[in-house]
């Protein structure tokens, strides 16, 4: 989408040729690609759930997966960082490429993918601990032991998912007694606290109420400049607000994909036309 | 001054939308305005060069009404603007259509600037063109500077410019239509100078529709096509 920030300033003359660059947005083409899908087929046992895909997601950018319930988007988040490595029956072909690496390898560690690829799931899930042990969790697990470290990072972590001058008076409170939005960006301060590459967020707002998940949508915002997120959403008004890039998803086959601001105003396949307008049949 | 709602929202990078959209309307707007201010100039300065300058400039105003448009399509698809936000940017989309229409009346003037370079100069009569001039120059500057505050009072005042500019026009006709019936050889000239005026006097409608914009977008109301009166009785219920 158009980077309102960089606009062309407004002086006397004005270069509308500039303009039409800026307003012409970004293309895939163009971004630094940080994760590759190349001829992905997954099955739950005899069921085919996604079928040849085939998709370059951008790094620090924003990428969207829309579509009908059941047609794959979440299936191929978790591909990300191997969490159907713990669905029974569950067998991939293919590649996906973390910078150039297939995370299926055998050298790759399942742990260690998961430590790069951070993921935030539908309903907030905080540990039973206070707000302070949620972010430092991840932190000790990778050994880390220094407090000043671990108390300078927990800070950084809840300012980064916009949290800190809600929850800072109550550190050792526990998680629990936090409200489903505070719940959630607690959540993404959990991950985001180590560091990781790129964030999967697998409907992250469905549970929040109208103004929470406004300002978790603000927070991916912000976090763009830092991670590669992915977002899967039932919303597509959310991620016509949020993503850069989008996916449109049918049955298992990746039907569109591309700009989001294309995407939304001029589809290319009748197919996502018809699911964004609400004509769906 | 508080801040403006457009401005409040919890998307920071709404606002900057919604911003930004704004400002490309208030910079068509000053092009707009220049080319007015120069193409009538042309016209009193019997000046070919300026006027062509005027002309060749218009496709400027028509790009950026394209792309200000495309802008606003691309804010629709993704924000669903509501309520203000939703009056803000059809108000946007309906005054950059005012603003190129009155970009083309000024290459209008602009041409027959250019024609009447080419003949002798009528002496008489153009003082008041000239004033009519600056009175619709001015009556867009109200209109825009309404529109840069959001100003409903400001565009009220400014819409009741219009019936000073069609007084102005009446007159004109008037003096024009003596002129010809004085000396017909002067007919072709005098063409001239009513097709000009009446650009001038259309530019004045212009204005005064973005101001029925503005009021649209600050009350919520539909001022379009009532009186004066009702307009302003609409804006004090």
């Amino acid at each position: 989408m158009t980077g309102v920030q960089n606009k062309t300033p407004l002086t006397h003359g004005i270069d509308i040729d500039a303009l039409k660059r800026e307003q012409a947005g970004s293309n895939l083409e163009d971004e630094t690609i940080a994760l590759e899908v190349e001829k992905l087929d997954l099955y739950y046992g005899p069921k085919q759930a996604l079928k040849g895909i085939d998709m370059q997601i951008p790094q620090k950018k924003v990428t969207a997966f829309i579509g009908p319930s059941g047609c794959g988007k979440s299936t191929l988040l978790r591909c990300f960082n191997r969490m159907n490595d713990l669905v029974d029956g569950c067998h991939i072909d293919g590649e996906i490429r973390l910078h150039g690496k297939n995370i299926f390898d055998r050298d790759v560690d399942a742990a260690m993918l998961r430590r790069r690829v951070g993921m935030v799931f539908q309903k907030p899930n905080p540990f039973p601990k206070s707000i302070y042990e949620n972010v430092a969790y991840g932190m000790r697990l990778a050994g880390v032991d220094k407090k000043r470290v671990i108390d300078d990072t927990v800070e950084w972590a809840l300012k980064g998912a916009a949290l800190w001058d809600e929850v800072k008076d109550r550190l050792n409170d526990s998680a629990l007694g936090l409200s489903g939005g505070q719940q959630q960006r607690l959540v993404i301060a959990r991950a985001i606290a180590i560091h990781p590459e790129v964030i999967l967020l697998d409907e992250p707002c469905s549970a929040l109420d109208p103004i929470s998940t406004l300002k978790v949508e603000e927070l991916i915002n912000d976090l763009k400049d830092r991670y590669t997120i992915v977002i899967v959403t039932h919303n597509m008004q959310q991620a016509a607000r949020v993503s850069d890039y989008t996916a449109f998803m049918y049955m298992g086959e990746l039907v569109e994909y591309g700009n989001t601001d294309q995407l939304f105003t001029k589809p290319v396949k009748k197919q996502t036309e018809d699911y964004i307008t609400g004509r769906y049949g | 001054m508080s801040t403006p709602s457009y401005k409040q929202h919890i998307s920071t990078q709404f606002n900057a939308e919604l911003e930004d959209v704004r400002q490309r309307v208030l910079a068509m707007g000053g092009l707009v305005e220049q080319q007015i201010v120069d193409a009538t100039r042309s016209l009193m300065e019997a000046d070919s060069g300026l006027a062509s300058e005027v002309a060749k400039n218009d496709y400027k105003v028509n790009e950026l009404e394209v792309y200000i448009d495309e802008e606003c399509a691309r804010i629709l698809a993704r924000r669903q603007p509501t309520a203000s936000d939703l009056r803000l940017v059809h108000a946007v989309i309906k005054t950059i259509t005012d603003l190129e229409r009155i970009g083309d009346e000024a290459e209008k003037i602009a041409r027959m600037a250019i024609d009447l370079a080419g003949h002798d100069r009528l002496s008489e009569g153009m003082i008041e063109v000239q004033h009519l001039s600056r009175d619709v120059a001015q009556m867009v500057h109200d209109a825009l500077d309404a529109f840069a505050r959001m100003d409903a009072d400001a565009a009220l005042a400014c819409a009741r410019e219009d019936q000073v500019i069609d007084r102005e026009y009446e007159a004109l006709l008037r003096q024009c239509i003596t002129f010809m019936m004085e000396d017909p050889r002067t007919i072709r000239r005098v063409m001239d100078i009513i097709w000009s005026v009446r650009a001038l006097e259309r530019i004045g409608d212009h204005a005064k529709n973005i101001c029925e914009y503005v009021i649209y977008y600050v009350k919520g109301k539909d001022v379009r096509h009532l009186s004066l009166e009702s307009m302003e009785k609409e804006l004090r219920d």
